[in-house]
């Protein structure tokens, strides 16, 4: 138990991380450790089953170290500066994030079902949702949003692996295929974006209004 | 058969970019859909199987799809329609998988995939709107549906973590935590309502239907909306099946009459008619949600139908007007009933329809819902007025487009032919509603 305490306090900890840094390759590499843990954690409670352990293995595979190469890979491509242009200050950042792990904590109770087979990773979950809200609202590089929204992503995972052991393996790939399916097409949208409006700055996207 | 029901639609890919064998095949693949269909309603397979709730709503979509698909052909040019009819088939496969999922993950894996595969529809050739409206639609459709994974977890956690097969959690759901199932069903409305474009999630859902090509809006408005809506109604049944029926309700009233009002106001500011059309849709989910938590699911459910043929009409005749005549606002078309009848009359007469006026379905559909709002004027009074706050919103554009000042409009090869058809299939149910096949799709909805 103490081994997955501090596991699920890692999570946290990266997930906090990844809000105030303000350079896209450590979030990327933040976002590489934080599945890392993850899936160290889906290894702790498969108890020895092995369909659970090949599925950890391939999540690792895709959101350790496919999802982060491909990001890396596209940062490198576009030809834009590696640093997160935000509307907040790293104090606000880190104050805001503060104030929602706080509420986190305070409603995750609600959210902890009797069955619940971890249940102190839930409001943890629950916290890296909203500090994935908070990078998709609060940047304004397209890449960042993409980086918010896999945060919030594994946000729902860690519930996922809280709240039950998972959910049904063919399930949890068909969600895994989605999230890639969504970066990859993110991808050709930024570069598009970056082709015809020579930024990637989504602030900055103003024609559709009403 | 199932398996193939599903993947049927990558059979298009065999036409790589060839345009006329493109538009042919994704013609017949619908087409082999509507005949197929029907003979496998009862048949299970692995995750999947086809109940009657999702067999109306697979027909429904191949029936628009092909509409669709043919009116295309005509309408974009050669190099580029292959865009569409490859984004088309992904779309088409999403939602054949999301109406034969017989499981609450794979429902949800291919509501997330038909987002996906719509964004391609959206983007299409890209330039500066496209891209913002896609990359809106990308972002807040995941977000949203995100939160409705969460729902999806809670509700198997509940159950034990034993299953996600619907039939199951249907009977084991009674004797769940009712205040978790609570919380996951908030969750999964927002999720889903994000997606059925309820208010004030709707804040995709003008860009991506104004700035996606005219087929690709009438697929959106008119079989998109109601993959998300049909995970709804699956949903809502669970709840009704736990007994927390009313608690589903309050908050279905209360999502479906914001969206019906905000809906309604939005169509006044509008100058051009697609972003209207879009509104249009946002008040009719609206009105189906709010029938849905009146507890008459037949209503939804026949409210979606008329709803996908008038706007699925509206939208080609839009995509008409805008080929023919390069204006996007309403003020900038003018007199198509007398100069353009061909292409004036059926798209003023979808206006009508969606206005909510006689002899057409949705008519039927909003006086049977006011005679079970009425019952309590908090729900009756204000579902009246946004009734006619949005027909009114419609007037206007309706008068200007069909009888103001305006040119003819030069003609090019477009299928108009095919609007008659989708009029005539409008009129119909409007004419004679089949309120017994709705209620028999009630029944197998909410009945084990």
């Amino acid at each position: 138990m103490a081994l997955l305490n501090t596991l699920v306090l890692a999570i946290l900890a990266t997930g906090f991380l990844m809000v105030s840094r303000r350079s896209l390759d450590a979030i990327i590499r933040l976002y590489a450790l934080q599945n890392i843990l993850l899936a160290l954690v889906s290894f702790a409670l498969a108890g020895g089953e092995v369909h659970f352990i090949v599925a950890g293995l391939a999540l690792f595979a895709v959101k350790g170290v496919l999802i982060p190469w491909y990001l890396f890979w596209l940062i490198d491509r576009l030809e834009v500066s590696h640093e997160v242009e935000g509307y907040l200050s790293v104090s606000l950042s880190l104050l805001l994030a503060g104030l929602l792990t706080a509420l986190a904590f305070r409603v995750g109770k609600v959210f902890v079902l009797p069955e619940a087979s971890l249940p102190q990773g839930v409001p943890v979950a629950l916290a890296l949702v909203l500090l994935g809200i908070l990078s998709m609202v609060s940047r304004k590089k397209a890449i960042s949003q993409v980086l918010g929204f896999l945060a919030l992503e594994n946000g729902v995972f860690l519930m996922a692996l809280s709240e039950s052991h998972g959910l049904p393996l063919f399930v949890e790939l068909g969600v895994a295929l989605d999230a890639f399916a969504a970066v990859f097409l993110a991808g050709i949208l930024i570069f598009r974006i970056k082709g015809e409006m020579g930024h990637v700055d989504t602030a900055r996207m103003r024609s559709l209004r009403g | 058969m199932l398996y193939l029901l599903v993947f049927l639609p990558l059979m298009v890919f065999l036409a790589r970019r060839e345009t006329t064998l493109l538009v042919q095949l994704s013609v017949l693949v619908p087409f082999l859909g509507l005949l197929l269909a029907p003979f496998l309603l009862g048949t299970a397979a692995g995750p999947f199987r086809l109940d009657g709730v999702g067999l109306f709503y697979l027909l429904l979509t191949d029936l628009i799809y092909g509409l669709v698909a043919l009116f295309a052909r005509g309408y974009f040019p050669r190099e580029e329609a292959w865009r569409f009819y490859w984004a088309g088939a992904f779309f088409l496969v999403s939602a054949h998988g999301a109406y034969l999922a017989h499981n609450l993950g794979v429902l949800w894996i291919f509501v997330e995939g038909s987002t996906l595969a719509s964004a391609l529809l959206v983007y299409h050739k890209g330039g500066a709107r496209a891209l913002e409206a896609t990359w809106k639609y990308l972002m807040l459709g995941s977000v949203g549906i995100a939160m409705g994974l969460i729902g999806v977890i809670l509700v198997y956690a509940l159950v034990g973590g034993a299953t996600l097969d619907w039939g199951e959690v249907r009977s084991l759901v009674g004797e769940a935590n009712p205040e978790g199932l609570k919380v996951a069903f908030a969750l999964l409305l927002v999720g889903f309502g994000t997606k059925v474009g309820l208010f004030p999630l709707q804040a995709w859902l003008p860009d991506a239907h104004a700035e996606a090509p005219g087929p690709a809006s009438a697929l959106l408005s008119g079989t998109l909306l109601n993959v998300a809506f049909y995970a709804l109604l699956r949903y809502t049944a669970l709840m009704q099946a736990a007994g927390l029926f009313p608690f589903a309700s309050g908050l279905l009233l209360a999502f479906g009459l914001l969206s019906l009002v905000f809906g309604a106001l939005f169509l006044f500011g509008q100058r051009e008619y697609k972003r209207l059309l879009a509104y249009s849709s946002m008040e009719h989910m609206g009105l189906a949600v709010f029938a849905l938590g009146l507890g008459l699911p037949w209503l939804a459910l026949f409210h979606t139908l008329a709803h996908s043929l008038s706007k699925t009409l509206a939208f080609l005749g839009a995509s008409g007007i805008l080929a023919l005549s390069h204006a996007k606002e309403v003020g900038r078309v003018g007199g198509l009933v007398l100069h353009t009848p061909a292409l004036g009359v059926p798209f003023i007469l979808s206006l009508v329809a969606l206005g909510g006026l006689p002899p057409f379905p949705l008519f039927f559909a909003e006086f049977k819902a006011v005679e079970v709002a009425m019952k309590s004027p908090w729900l009756g009074v204000p579902y009246l007025v946004g009734l006619g706050l949005a027909f009114a919103g419609l007037l206007y554009p309706m008068a200007q487009m069909g009888f103001g000042q305006g040119k003819p409009l030069g003609g090019r090869g477009l299928d108009l032919w095919l609007l008659w058809v989708l009029l005539l299939l409008l009129l119909l149910p409007g004419v004679s509603p089949p309120v017994e096949v709705f209620k028999a799709l009630e029944v197998v909805l909410w009945k084990p």
